[in-house]
């Protein structure tokens, strides 16, 4: 039987996909998420439009609808990709279980909604990309296949997302071939992975929520802020730190050698129009090399000259209220 | 001076600086006065000149200068300072570098530009750097002055000099002064302001160098030490007053001749808000019974002077930090409200005779809070930072050279 794919996703990254599918002559229809129109959005359905087509749309009240168009068009398998709804046992059973899904992580582990945030945060230095069943519980259906992306030291989210769309036909021709040459070796999930050899539990990959966002000086190293930034850059406004009474937006930073001894961290050390604006961390230095304000972007310099940051100031003063 | 009142007036002469846009949205006001006054550059640095004796002459006044009249003069020189700061056509990055140096830190010029309208700083440094010429003079040819640190207008010594210059007072074969600063920005502007002063003469030398390390090749009458912020912290001061006053003549004196730097235990309010509602402007003669009344003074956390420095030990921590050590203070019991209190470090300057400086009377004597003080309370989320101890506990304090200089208690 010829494979007719329904893809179900409700971002442009998915034309990656779309184009190869079509390529093939295995795209059925695209199922769209349930959401206001945002300009991501309204650009991939303008695309479909334009290249007519069949799009569908996904209603949380009840699947029935969805089925019957499903139906109606052919398609009877699925491939999920940045589809942010998760898929009921109805659905499921349509497509007989023939439903993948793509995400980036090596599951079982960082499971859930925001892997890629949570993996750069972290300091990946490379992220799988997996190709797998969707099952009842998310994330946790057989294993197909998968490739290995290299993260980049200044991969950002948004463009560590661009080099999954590039890579997500290369997956997908990955299946077709292993399917085709009988190869295919559907893997069940490990419940423990192994971390430098110890069996730990997966990490979870939750919604991000502004205090995940916080730099602790106190605590983080340089490397930890400079993941952090990258991590919630751009969609997730980078990361935060405390001046004064507001909360600054710090889209980029770069770990820098410091060996001053004595210097609280947090503290500006240095403010220089070549160098930057240099803050001192628990293990070196770095320098806010972009921050988001509500007057405007700046570079660490600017900002620093424009809003009175001087060295020797600190950046999170503690104990504040005791006046 | 002389030669600059002949000198023939061309179009050139007209002061038309190619300043960093930065500087010159800073000092907007003053030079578009400049620009529109249509001086020449003999008539700018003159009017410089007058307005640094003037500020002197007030000070050195023998009837008291009111307030405003302080006020005005000082303005009026640093108003004339700020445009030669703009003839010397410093570059952004040189006018806009600030940073932490090993032993503290080390101000940007833009930053270190409102030094010279310090009133009671300059005023108590230059009756006391005064009082100390004179004394030296007294028995000796010539004084030679080391001013580490003086940032880009020196301003304890360049208006002390304007008005020596023009009073006759004392001249160059009787004062020569050794300028020292790590900042290049700062080295670029003095020079400027010296050439703008006319007061070449008195230069022994101008050196860019940290004053933590620079060793003087000749011997030095008179150390002046500025550089130092409220609270004794910040700045390099000890670690520089600590260097450089082995190179003090056996009957060299450093100015100040001592600081003796205090704690209290005060509330916030009382002392930095209510204090001063209705008060003109923050110095010591206005400060409140009401407020003086409701501190619980520790006492004495350090004195500095000349042999205090000398037989002072540095301690080398695990972690490079070092430090010396400072005065042991008992916590007083019997203080019902101790938990709701902040420590404030103050300092008290004898600048030399009875010329000093008193809390309040200047940004370097603010009573500064240490809000990581912590007695017979806890902090919420406690901290490696964070000091807590009772009332009745004897506190070990240090003075930090390292990185940010300040003082570390430890219950002793």
């Amino acid at each position: 039987m010829e494979v007719k794919y329904a893809l179900f996703s409700g971002s442009c990254l998915c034309l990656t996909a779309v184009q190869y599918l079509l390529q093939r002559g295995q795209l059925s229809c695209v199922v769209l998420i349930e959401a206001e129109p945002n300009p991501d959005l309204v650009q991939l359905q303008r695309f479909l439009h334009h290249h007519q087509i069949p799009m569908l749309q996904y209603k949380t009240a009840s699947d029935d609808a969805l089925i019957a168009d499903l139906d109606r068009l052919g398609a009877n398998s699925g491939i999920a990709y940045l589809f942010k709804h998760k898929l009921r046992a109805k659905l499921i059973d349509f497509f007989a279980g023939d439903v993948l899904n793509i995400h980036p992580s090596a599951l079982p582990d960082y499971r859930g909604p925001m892997p890629v945030f949570w993996q750069l945060k972290n300091g990946a230095d490379t992220v799988r990309l997996t190709l797998h069943k969707v099952a009842e519980q998310l994330d946790t259906g057989d294993i197909a296949t998968h490739i290995d992306l290299p993260v980049h030291p200044f991969d950002t989210s948004q463009c560590f997302h661009q080099k999954i769309a590039q890579a997500v036909p290369a997956l997908l021709e990955q299946f077709a071939q292993q399917q085709a040459a009988g190869t295919l070796n559907w893997q069940a999930q490990s419940e423990h992975i192994d971390i430098d050899g110890e069996q730990c539990e997966p990490r979870y990959a939750a919604h991000v929520q502004v205090e995940d966002l916080l730099i602790d000086w106190r605590h983080h190293t340089s490397t930890e802020i400079v993941n952090l930034a990258r991590a919630a850059n751009a969609e997730l406004g980078g990361a935060r730190f405390k001046f004064r009474e507001g909360m600054l937006q710090l889209m980029q930073a770069s770990s820098m050698e410091c060996k001053l001894a004595g210097i609280k961290p947090g503290t500006i050390l240095e403010l220089d129009r070549i160098k930057g604006l240099l803050v001192k961390t628990v293990d070196g230095a770095i320098r806010l090399d972009t921050i988001l304000t509500e007057q405007g972007i700046f570079d660490g310099y600017r900002f620093a000259v424009l809003f009175g940051l001087e060295p020797g100031l600190e950046v999170a003063a503690s104990s504040e209220g005791r006046m | 001076m002389e030669k600059h009142q002949k000198h023939n007036v061309s179009v050139t002469d007209y002061a038309d600086p190619k300043i960093d846009q930065l500087l010159k949205h800073t000092v907007r006001n003053q030079l578009e006065s400049l620009l529109k006054a249509k001086l020449t550059t003999a008539q700018r640095q003159q009017a410089l000149t007058q307005s640094f004796v003037d500020a002197m002459s007030l000070i050195f006044s023998t009837t008291q200068a009111t307030h405003a009249q302080l006020t005005a003069a000082f303005e009026a020189m640093y108003e004339q300072a700020l445009q030669s700061m703009s003839m010397a056509e410093l570059s952004e990055e040189l006018l806009t570098r600030q940073y932490i140096a090993p032993t503290g830190l080390i101000m940007s010029p833009y930053n270190s530009r409102h030094t010279i309208k310090d009133i009671y700083r300059i005023q108590g440094y230059a009756k006391g750097i005064d009082k100390a010429i004179r004394g030296m003079l007294s028995h000796k040819d010539s004084v030679t002055i080391l001013y580490p640190a003086c940032g880009p207008f020196a301003p304890l010594i360049l208006p002390l000099l304007s008005y020596y210059k023009n009073q006759n007072e004392f001249n160059h074969e009787q004062i020569k002064v050794l300028f020292v600063d790590t900042h290049p920005g700062a080295i670029v502007t003095l020079k400027q302001l010296i050439d703008d002063l006319q007061l070449g003469e008195f230069v022994a030398d101008i050196i860019e160098k940290d004053a933590t390390v620079y060793e003087p090749e000749q011997a030095v009458d008179l150390l002046v030490l500025e550089a130092m912020q409220h609270g004794f912290t910040r700045e390099g001061q000890l670690a520089i007053a600590k260097h450089l006053v082995k190179f003090l003549t056996l009957d060299g004196w450093m100015i100040p001749r001592s600081v003796s730097i205090k704690g209290m235990m005060i509330h916030g309010e009382t002392e930095y808000n209510q204090q001063w509602k209705d008060a003109e402007y923050c110095h010591s003669d206005h400060l409140r019974d009401s407020a003086l009344n409701e501190r619980v003074e520790l006492g004495e956390l350090m004195r500095i002077d000349k042999s205090a420095l000398l037989e002072m030990t540095e301690i080398e921590l695990d972690d490079d930090i070092r430090v010396v050590a400072a005065n042991t203070i008992k916590i007083p019991t019997g203080v019902e409200d101790m938990s709701t209190r902040i420590l404030a470090i103050y300092a008290q300057i004898n600048t030399f005779g009875e010329e000093g400086l008193d809390q309040y009377d200047s940004g370097i004597t603010h009573p500064k809070p240490d809000m990581n003080f912590y007695i017979d309370a806890r902090p919420r989320e406690l901290e490696h930072t964070h000091f807590v101890a009772n009332s009745g506990d004897t506190v070990q304090f240090y003075y930090q050279l390292s990185g940010m200089p300040g003082f570390v208690p430890v219950k002793a």
